[in-house]
Protein backbone atom coordinates (compact mmCIF):
# COMPACT_ATOMS: atom_id res chain seq x y z
CA UNK A 1 0.00 0.00 0.00
CA UNK A 2 1.76 3.71 -0.88
CA UNK A 3 0.67 6.42 0.68
CA UNK A 4 -1.53 7.70 -1.57
CA UNK A 5 -3.65 4.77 -1.27
CA UNK A 6 -3.03 4.80 2.91
CA UNK A 7 -4.47 8.21 2.09
CA UNK A 8 -7.82 7.39 0.10
CA UNK A 9 -8.17 4.79 2.66
CA UNK A 10 -7.94 7.34 5.74
CA UNK A 11 -10.07 9.95 3.45
CA UNK A 12 -12.64 6.97 3.65
CA UNK A 13 -12.44 6.30 7.51
CA UNK A 14 -12.58 9.63 8.16
CA UNK A 15 -16.26 10.02 6.54
CA UNK A 16 -17.54 7.35 8.75
CA UNK A 17 -15.83 9.07 11.81
CA UNK A 18 -17.02 11.95 11.16
CA UNK A 19 -20.87 10.80 11.24
CA UNK A 20 -20.70 9.53 14.71
CA UNK A 21 -22.12 11.91 17.41
CA UNK A 22 -20.85 9.70 20.85
CA UNK A 23 -20.08 13.06 22.67
CA UNK A 24 -23.65 14.57 24.69
CA UNK A 25 -23.62 18.14 25.43
CA UNK A 26 -24.02 16.46 29.07
CA UNK A 27 -20.60 14.72 28.66
CA UNK A 28 -18.38 18.23 26.98
CA UNK A 29 -20.00 19.81 30.07
CA UNK A 30 -19.27 17.95 32.77
CA UNK A 31 -15.28 17.57 31.17
CA UNK A 32 -15.20 21.24 31.54
CA UNK A 33 -16.66 22.07 35.29
CA UNK A 34 -13.74 22.38 37.70
CA UNK A 35 -14.51 18.82 39.30
CA UNK A 36 -12.90 17.43 36.33
CA UNK A 37 -9.82 15.36 37.36
CA UNK A 38 -7.65 15.94 34.42
CA UNK A 39 -4.80 13.06 35.08
CA UNK A 40 -1.92 14.75 33.76
CA UNK A 41 -0.77 16.34 36.48
CA UNK A 42 -2.77 13.80 39.38
CA UNK A 43 -0.43 12.56 42.00
CA UNK A 44 -1.70 8.84 42.59
CA UNK A 45 -2.19 7.03 45.87
CA UNK A 46 1.06 4.92 46.04
CA UNK A 47 3.36 7.75 45.86
CA UNK A 48 0.88 9.59 48.60
CA UNK A 49 1.33 6.76 50.56
CA UNK A 50 4.77 6.74 50.00
CA UNK A 51 5.12 10.50 51.03
CA UNK A 52 3.34 9.81 54.33
CA UNK A 53 5.52 6.82 55.07
CA UNK A 54 8.80 9.23 54.77
CA UNK A 55 7.01 11.68 56.55
CA UNK A 56 5.89 9.56 59.60
CA UNK A 57 9.36 7.88 59.41
CA UNK A 58 11.47 11.41 59.75
CA UNK A 59 8.58 12.56 62.50
CA UNK A 60 9.53 9.71 64.62
CA UNK A 61 13.67 10.55 64.68
CA UNK A 62 12.58 13.60 65.35
CA UNK A 63 10.88 13.04 68.36
CA UNK A 64 13.20 10.38 68.92
CA UNK A 65 16.45 12.31 68.76
CA UNK A 66 17.27 12.97 72.43
CA UNK A 67 17.29 9.49 73.14
CA UNK A 68 20.65 9.35 70.94
CA UNK A 69 23.88 9.94 72.81
CA UNK A 70 26.55 9.17 70.48
CA UNK A 71 27.78 12.05 68.38
CA UNK A 72 28.16 10.11 64.76
CA UNK A 73 24.95 8.17 65.71
CA UNK A 74 23.07 11.70 65.77
CA UNK A 75 24.87 12.53 62.52
CA UNK A 76 23.29 9.25 61.01
CA UNK A 77 20.21 10.36 62.34
CA UNK A 78 20.41 14.06 61.02
CA UNK A 79 20.88 12.77 57.24
CA UNK A 80 18.25 10.01 57.69
CA UNK A 81 15.83 12.78 58.16
CA UNK A 82 17.42 14.79 55.43
CA UNK A 83 16.74 11.88 53.05
CA UNK A 84 13.25 11.03 54.23
CA UNK A 85 11.77 15.24 53.85
CA UNK A 86 13.85 15.75 50.36
CA UNK A 87 13.49 12.90 48.75
CA UNK A 88 9.56 12.66 48.65
CA UNK A 89 9.59 16.24 47.65
CA UNK A 90 11.86 15.75 44.95
CA UNK A 91 9.70 12.68 43.66
CA UNK A 92 6.50 14.97 43.97
CA UNK A 93 8.24 17.49 41.89
CA UNK A 94 8.86 15.51 39.51
CA UNK A 95 5.23 13.93 39.23
CA UNK A 96 3.68 17.65 39.13
CA UNK A 97 6.05 19.05 36.64
CA UNK A 98 3.40 18.98 34.25
CA UNK A 99 0.87 20.57 36.16
CA UNK A 100 3.07 24.20 34.49
CA UNK A 101 2.88 22.95 31.00
CA UNK A 102 1.32 25.27 28.81
CA UNK A 103 0.16 22.32 26.22
CA UNK A 104 -1.78 24.90 23.57
CA UNK A 105 1.61 27.18 23.19
CA UNK A 106 4.29 24.27 22.79
CA UNK A 107 4.49 22.50 19.83
CA UNK A 108 4.53 18.98 18.87
CA UNK A 109 8.26 19.11 18.32
CA UNK A 110 8.59 21.10 21.47
CA UNK A 111 6.66 18.58 23.26
CA UNK A 112 8.37 15.79 22.85
CA UNK A 113 11.80 17.09 23.29
CA UNK A 114 10.24 18.32 27.31
CA UNK A 115 8.59 14.63 27.18
CA UNK A 116 12.34 13.10 26.30
CA UNK A 117 13.82 15.77 28.75
CA UNK A 118 11.84 14.73 31.42
CA UNK A 119 12.46 11.36 30.98
CA UNK A 120 16.02 11.26 30.86
CA UNK A 121 15.81 13.04 34.10
CA UNK A 122 14.10 11.35 35.84
CA UNK A 123 16.18 7.80 35.05
CA UNK A 124 18.97 10.05 36.82
CA UNK A 125 16.58 10.76 39.63
CA UNK A 126 15.86 6.78 40.28
CA UNK A 127 19.43 6.10 40.11
CA UNK A 128 19.94 8.43 42.71
CA UNK A 129 16.99 7.50 44.57
CA UNK A 130 18.93 4.15 44.93
CA UNK A 131 21.87 5.43 45.99
CA UNK A 132 20.08 7.57 48.49
CA UNK A 133 18.11 4.48 49.71
CA UNK A 134 21.36 2.52 50.52
CA UNK A 135 22.61 5.13 52.49
CA UNK A 136 19.51 5.78 54.16
CA UNK A 137 19.26 1.72 54.88
CA UNK A 138 22.97 1.50 56.69
CA UNK A 139 22.67 4.56 58.50
CA UNK A 140 19.20 3.83 59.80
CA UNK A 141 20.57 0.48 61.73
CA UNK A 142 22.45 2.10 64.25
CA UNK A 143 20.18 5.18 64.72
CA UNK A 144 17.19 2.47 65.37
CA UNK A 145 19.35 0.26 67.77
CA UNK A 146 20.32 3.78 69.64
CA UNK A 147 16.71 4.93 69.84
CA UNK A 148 15.78 1.78 71.27
CA UNK A 149 18.65 1.91 73.81
CA UNK A 150 20.52 -1.26 72.38
CA UNK A 151 24.13 -0.94 71.64
CA UNK A 152 25.19 -1.95 68.15
CA UNK A 153 29.01 -2.40 69.09
CA UNK A 154 26.99 -5.37 71.25
CA UNK A 155 25.37 -7.12 68.34
CA UNK A 156 27.90 -9.96 67.49
CA UNK A 157 29.17 -10.01 64.44
CA UNK A 158 27.28 -6.75 63.34
CA UNK A 159 30.51 -4.76 61.43
CA UNK A 160 32.08 -8.06 60.20
CA UNK A 161 29.59 -9.58 58.89
CA UNK A 162 25.82 -7.71 58.85
CA UNK A 163 26.76 -4.42 57.77
CA UNK A 164 29.38 -5.84 54.79
CA UNK A 165 26.42 -8.09 53.38
CA UNK A 166 23.72 -5.58 53.57
CA UNK A 167 26.27 -2.69 52.15
CA UNK A 168 26.66 -5.61 49.25
CA UNK A 169 23.17 -6.51 48.95
CA UNK A 170 22.33 -2.75 48.30
CA UNK A 171 25.06 -1.31 46.09
CA UNK A 172 24.25 -4.13 43.82
CA UNK A 173 20.39 -3.28 43.99
CA UNK A 174 21.76 0.43 43.10
CA UNK A 175 24.10 -0.71 40.21
CA UNK A 176 22.21 -3.71 38.63
CA UNK A 177 18.83 -3.00 40.06
CA UNK A 178 18.23 0.48 39.49
CA UNK A 179 18.17 0.53 35.20
CA UNK A 180 15.21 -2.12 35.94
CA UNK A 181 13.29 0.33 37.50
CA UNK A 182 12.85 2.59 34.34
CA UNK A 183 9.40 3.14 33.54
CA UNK A 184 10.04 1.87 30.01
CA UNK A 185 11.92 -0.92 31.26
CA UNK B 1 -23.86 32.33 22.01
CA UNK B 2 -21.66 32.48 25.52
CA UNK B 3 -18.34 30.79 25.63
CA UNK B 4 -19.21 27.42 26.78
CA UNK B 5 -22.21 26.55 24.49
CA UNK B 6 -19.42 28.03 21.59
CA UNK B 7 -17.06 25.56 23.12
CA UNK B 8 -19.62 22.66 23.17
CA UNK B 9 -20.52 23.28 18.98
CA UNK B 10 -16.60 22.74 18.78
CA UNK B 11 -16.43 20.09 19.99
CA UNK B 12 -19.34 18.20 18.65
CA UNK B 13 -17.99 19.60 15.18
CA UNK B 14 -14.33 18.27 15.50
CA UNK B 15 -15.50 15.13 17.43
CA UNK B 16 -13.75 13.32 14.59
CA UNK B 17 -10.47 14.63 14.92
CA UNK B 18 -10.43 13.59 18.60
CA UNK B 19 -11.52 10.43 18.19
CA UNK B 20 -8.63 9.76 15.40
CA UNK B 21 -6.07 11.20 17.46
CA UNK B 22 -7.45 9.11 20.51
CA UNK B 23 -7.58 5.81 18.41
CA UNK B 24 -4.03 6.59 17.18
CA UNK B 25 -2.67 6.95 20.87
CA UNK B 26 -4.19 4.53 23.11
CA UNK B 27 -4.26 0.82 23.29
CA UNK B 28 -7.55 0.05 24.59
CA UNK B 29 -10.96 1.77 24.37
CA UNK B 30 -10.62 2.67 28.43
CA UNK B 31 -7.50 4.80 27.84
CA UNK B 32 -9.03 5.77 24.79
CA UNK B 33 -11.89 7.02 26.59
CA UNK B 34 -9.84 8.81 28.94
CA UNK B 35 -7.60 10.85 26.83
CA UNK B 36 -10.51 11.55 24.95
CA UNK B 37 -11.59 13.68 27.93
CA UNK B 38 -8.11 14.74 28.84
CA UNK B 39 -8.01 16.28 25.78
CA UNK B 40 -11.54 17.74 25.91
CA UNK B 41 -10.40 19.27 29.75
CA UNK B 42 -7.01 21.06 28.20
CA UNK B 43 -8.78 22.15 25.21
CA UNK B 44 -11.25 24.14 27.47
CA UNK B 45 -8.46 25.25 29.71
CA UNK B 46 -7.06 26.52 26.53
CA UNK B 47 -10.35 27.68 25.30
CA UNK B 48 -10.35 31.10 26.45
CA UNK B 49 -6.75 32.30 25.23
CA UNK B 50 -7.33 30.59 21.64
CA UNK B 51 -5.86 33.04 19.30
CA UNK B 52 -8.17 33.13 16.59
CA UNK B 53 -5.73 34.51 14.37
CA UNK B 54 -4.33 30.79 13.84
CA UNK B 55 -6.95 28.28 12.64
CA UNK B 56 -8.84 26.31 15.01
CA UNK B 57 -7.82 23.19 13.87
CA UNK B 58 -3.96 23.74 14.00
CA UNK B 59 -5.44 24.93 18.01
CA UNK B 60 -7.33 21.72 18.14
CA UNK B 61 -4.62 19.24 16.54
CA UNK B 62 -1.32 20.81 18.94
CA UNK B 63 -3.66 20.65 21.99
CA UNK B 64 -4.81 17.17 21.28
CA UNK B 65 -1.40 15.50 20.22
CA UNK B 66 0.60 16.87 23.31
CA UNK B 67 -2.18 16.33 25.53
CA UNK B 68 -1.73 12.46 23.31
CA UNK B 69 2.21 12.40 24.43
CA UNK B 70 1.67 13.84 28.59
CA UNK B 71 -1.30 11.16 28.41
CA UNK B 72 1.61 8.49 27.87
CA UNK B 73 3.80 9.54 29.93
CA UNK B 74 0.84 9.31 32.52
CA UNK B 75 0.65 5.91 31.90
CA UNK B 76 3.74 4.84 32.00
CA UNK B 77 2.57 2.76 28.88
CA UNK B 78 4.61 3.84 25.77
CA UNK B 79 3.28 4.57 22.36
CA UNK B 80 0.28 2.16 21.03
CA UNK B 81 1.65 -0.85 19.67
CA UNK B 82 -0.97 -2.94 19.38
CA UNK B 83 -3.38 -2.69 15.64
CA UNK B 84 -6.65 -0.69 16.58
CA UNK B 85 -9.49 -2.46 17.34
CA UNK B 86 -11.92 -2.37 14.46
CA UNK B 87 -15.49 -2.42 16.71
CA UNK B 88 -14.16 1.53 17.34
CA UNK B 89 -14.81 2.83 13.86
CA UNK B 90 -18.46 1.87 14.02
CA UNK B 91 -18.50 -0.33 10.54
CA UNK B 92 -20.79 -2.72 11.78
CA UNK B 93 -23.77 -0.83 9.61
CA UNK B 94 -22.28 -1.27 6.32
CA UNK B 95 -19.78 -4.01 6.32
CA UNK B 96 -17.02 -3.55 4.28
CA UNK B 97 -14.21 -6.21 4.67
CA UNK B 98 -11.46 -4.90 2.37
CA UNK B 99 -12.19 -1.68 3.73
CA UNK B 100 -11.49 -2.86 7.29
CA UNK B 101 -8.43 -4.89 6.45
CA UNK B 102 -7.01 -1.86 4.69
CA UNK B 103 -7.48 0.49 7.66
CA UNK B 104 -6.08 -2.05 9.69
CA UNK B 105 -2.81 -2.83 8.29
CA UNK B 106 -2.58 1.77 7.81
CA UNK B 107 -2.69 1.20 11.80
CA UNK B 108 -0.38 -1.09 12.45
CA UNK B 109 2.25 0.73 9.90
CA UNK B 110 1.66 3.84 11.84
CA UNK B 111 2.15 2.34 15.08
CA UNK B 112 5.58 1.51 14.10
CA UNK B 113 6.69 5.25 13.67
CA UNK B 114 8.09 7.11 16.00
CA UNK B 115 6.41 9.97 17.92
CA UNK B 116 7.34 12.40 15.63
CA UNK B 117 6.55 10.75 12.49
CA UNK B 118 3.34 9.38 13.99
CA UNK B 119 2.58 13.13 14.42
CA UNK B 120 3.77 14.33 10.97
CA UNK B 121 2.28 11.30 9.20
CA UNK B 122 -1.57 12.06 10.70
CA UNK B 123 -1.57 15.31 9.57
CA UNK B 124 -0.69 14.57 6.16
CA UNK B 125 -3.28 11.58 6.34
CA UNK B 126 -5.79 14.29 7.20
CA UNK B 127 -5.09 16.35 4.19
CA UNK B 128 -3.65 19.15 6.20
CA UNK B 129 -0.96 21.55 4.19
CA UNK B 130 2.76 21.43 4.59
CA UNK B 131 2.41 24.87 6.17
CA UNK B 132 -0.25 23.73 8.75
CA UNK B 133 1.94 20.93 9.84
CA UNK B 134 4.66 22.86 10.21
CA UNK B 135 2.63 24.97 12.24
CA UNK B 136 1.34 21.99 14.35
CA UNK B 137 4.49 19.93 14.83
CA UNK B 138 7.03 23.30 14.93
CA UNK B 139 9.13 22.33 11.93
CA UNK B 140 10.31 24.62 8.83
CA UNK B 141 7.87 23.54 5.60
CA UNK B 142 10.93 22.18 3.84
CA UNK B 143 11.71 19.40 6.80
CA UNK B 144 7.93 18.89 6.33
CA UNK B 145 8.51 17.86 2.89
CA UNK B 146 11.53 15.91 3.37
CA UNK B 147 9.62 14.05 6.62
CA UNK B 148 7.04 13.38 5.24
CA UNK B 149 9.42 11.47 1.85
CA UNK B 150 11.30 9.82 4.60
CA UNK B 151 7.97 8.50 6.05
CA UNK B 152 6.70 6.92 2.44
CA UNK B 153 10.09 5.03 2.02
CA UNK B 154 9.92 3.96 5.80
CA UNK B 155 6.29 2.62 5.19
CA UNK B 156 7.36 1.04 1.73
CA UNK B 157 10.14 -1.03 3.10
CA UNK B 158 7.71 -1.80 6.04
CA UNK B 159 5.15 -3.18 4.06
CA UNK B 160 7.53 -4.91 1.56
CA UNK B 161 8.83 -6.60 5.01
CA UNK B 162 5.28 -8.11 5.85
CA UNK B 163 4.66 -9.08 2.75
Amino acid sequence: MELEEMKASWEALSKKVEKQEQLTTQMIENMTTQNFKSRLNKIGNWELAGTMICYAGAAYLVISFNKISQVYVQVFAIICMAILFVLPIISLMFLRGMGNLNISEKSYAETITAYAGQKIRFQKFQKLNVLFTVCLMVMAMPVLMAIQGKDLGKVSYYWSVIFPVMLVVFLWNGLVGAPLLRPDA
Amino acid sequence: MDKKELFIKVIKENEGLIFKVTTLYTNSPEDRSDLSQEIIYQLWKSFGSFNEQSKLSTWMYRVALNTAIYHLKQNKRGIATTPIDIDALRFADEKDTEAEERIKMLYQHIQLLNLLEKGVILLYLEGKSHEEIAAIIGLSVTNVGTRISRIREKLKTQIVKTK
